[in-house]
């Protein structure tokens, strides 16, 4: 009767430790984990188009560079794709296979880097764009750019960094502002900030910004 | 020692002096032709093997389309085969004759052509090779073909145009990449964007892809 007691404890202590180990097993590999190596392999195939080291890439279209961005923009803006509210089919493909870890993973690593700006803007109209970016333009409601996107242009949380951004992809995105941000009606998003600045920026002044923050380190 | 037959030796100078004559002229002659004026001869020299209408050929190995291709490449590949970048040697003897100038007038020449394609590919895969082109295929890690090459790929700057390009010409290329191109490790050059990309195909996907291309004007 007592030994039945001990081996029942026993048991129980062993069926107890089994279940501990078997949560601790589960907590140790949830579904949402991503190994080094699927990362790394990831990173390869985002750099194809993105550039080494995601300095930004000249394809058919300018491709932006990812280097130094904040997280929270990088996070932001793959949800956008996924969600329609920005429109890109290629970033659509891309970003919808996407799991939680590996976002996380390659965003962190993104933001790490730092790599020389890519070049190609025309630099004669750098000084014009220092001083819209700097100062605004408060005759046309455009507020300085520093504001949100901080004096050396790093951005910060939702704000994007600009410093190093390929040039025509400036231009293409403030141009191209609201019909390519904000698609989602039942989802409105922080691009709504920009669209009225994107808006009232004449296409020179454009340029003028666009060639100043690319040339930021 | 007197220096027999001397009168018989006079008029055989004079034949070998009006020899070498003639042919400097007619050197002369060929290489004007090789340079400003040169230019119809040379694209003619170029069709034998690359087409009536440089629309691609299939000779012992397939020829590629040159028609409608993007200048900075043609220049870029056409270089490639001097530095031994890219490893052809029927290409090498070719290339390594051409002025500058030559070489830009010849690639806004086939720049300008647009013949339809060549044909010959079976149109079955073309809905796949779609599908990669434009898409990617981004759980295999394998960038869409359209980010770079466009959505009609027609290529921009150093990035080939593919449309049209012949069915066994692409299949040859991106099956044997790493074997032919961005051979110089002294120099490196933008072939190295695609190494991953050729690499982690699969033969039935780079057919598919090829069909796909061969078909569009």
């Amino acid at each position: 009767m007592k030994a039945d007691g001990v081996k029942l404890a026993v048991l129980s202590g062993l069926l107890a430790l089994g279940c501990a180990a078997a949560v601790r097993s589960y907590a140790a590999t949830p579904a949402d984990t991503v190994s080094q190596r699927d990362v790394a392999a990831k990173l390869a195939y985002c750099e194809v188009c993105h550039g080494v080291e995601a300095q930004g890439f000249r394809g058919y279209y300018p491709i932006p560079r990812l280097a130094g961005q904040p997280t929270d923009y990088l996070k932001n803006q793959l949800q956008a794709f996924v969600e329609r509210r920005r429109t890109n089919n290629i970033m659509f493909n891309v970003g919808h296979v996407l799991s939680p870890a590996m976002i996380t993973a390659l965003i962190d690593d993104f933001h790490k880097l730092n790599p020389k700006p890519l070049g190609g803007a025309p630099q004669d109209i750098v000084p014009a764009g220092k001083k819209i970016f700097g100062e605004g333009l408060p005759d046309v409601k455009v507020p300085a750019c520093a504001t949100c996107h901080g004096p050396e242009g790093k951005g910060n949380g939702p704000f994007p960094r600009l410093a190093g951004q390929l040039y025509d992809y400036v231009v293409a995105k403030l141009t191209n502002w609201d019909k390519e941000r904000g698609q989602d009606p039942g989802k409105p998003d922080t691009s709504a900030i920009m669209q009225p600045i994107a808006h009232n920026l004449s296409q020179s002044q454009i340029k003028a910004v666009a060639a100043y923050v690319s040339t930021l380190e | 020692m007197k220096l027999p037959n001397a009168r018989i030796l006079r008029p055989i100078s004079g034949c070998a002096a009006l020899a070498i004559l003639l042919v400097a002229v007619f050197t002369v002659a060929g290489r004007a032709e090789h340079t400003g004026g040169g230019l119809p001869a040379k694209i003619a020299y170029c069709k034998d093997c690359h087409g009536p209408s440089a629309q691609g050929f299939l000779g012992y190995y397939p020829i590629p389309r040159l028609a409608g291709q993007q200048p900075e490449y043609l220049a870029n590949q056409l270089r490639a085969f001097i530095e031994h970048r890219r490893t052809n040697n029927i290409m090498f003897n070719v290339a390594h004759s051409l002025s500058p100038s030559m070489i830009s007038g010849l690639a806004a020449n086939f720049r300008a052509l647009n013949p339809p394609p060549l044909g010959g590919s079976p149109r079955r895969l073309a809905e796949e090779g779609k599908r990669i082109f434009q898409d990617g295929m981004p759980d295999a890690n394998i960038a869409a073909c359209a980010a770079c090459h466009g959505p009609q790929a027609t290529g921009a700057g150093i990035i080939p145009r593919l449309a049209g390009q012949v069915y066994p010409y692409v299949i040859k290329e991106l099956v044997n990449w790493g074997k032919e191109r961005g051979q110089n490790p002294a120099i490196r050059d933008t072939s190295y964007i695609m190494s991953p990309v050729a690499h982690s195909l699969s033969r039935s996907q780079i057919e598919a892809v090829a069909a796909y291309v061969s078909s569009l004007r």
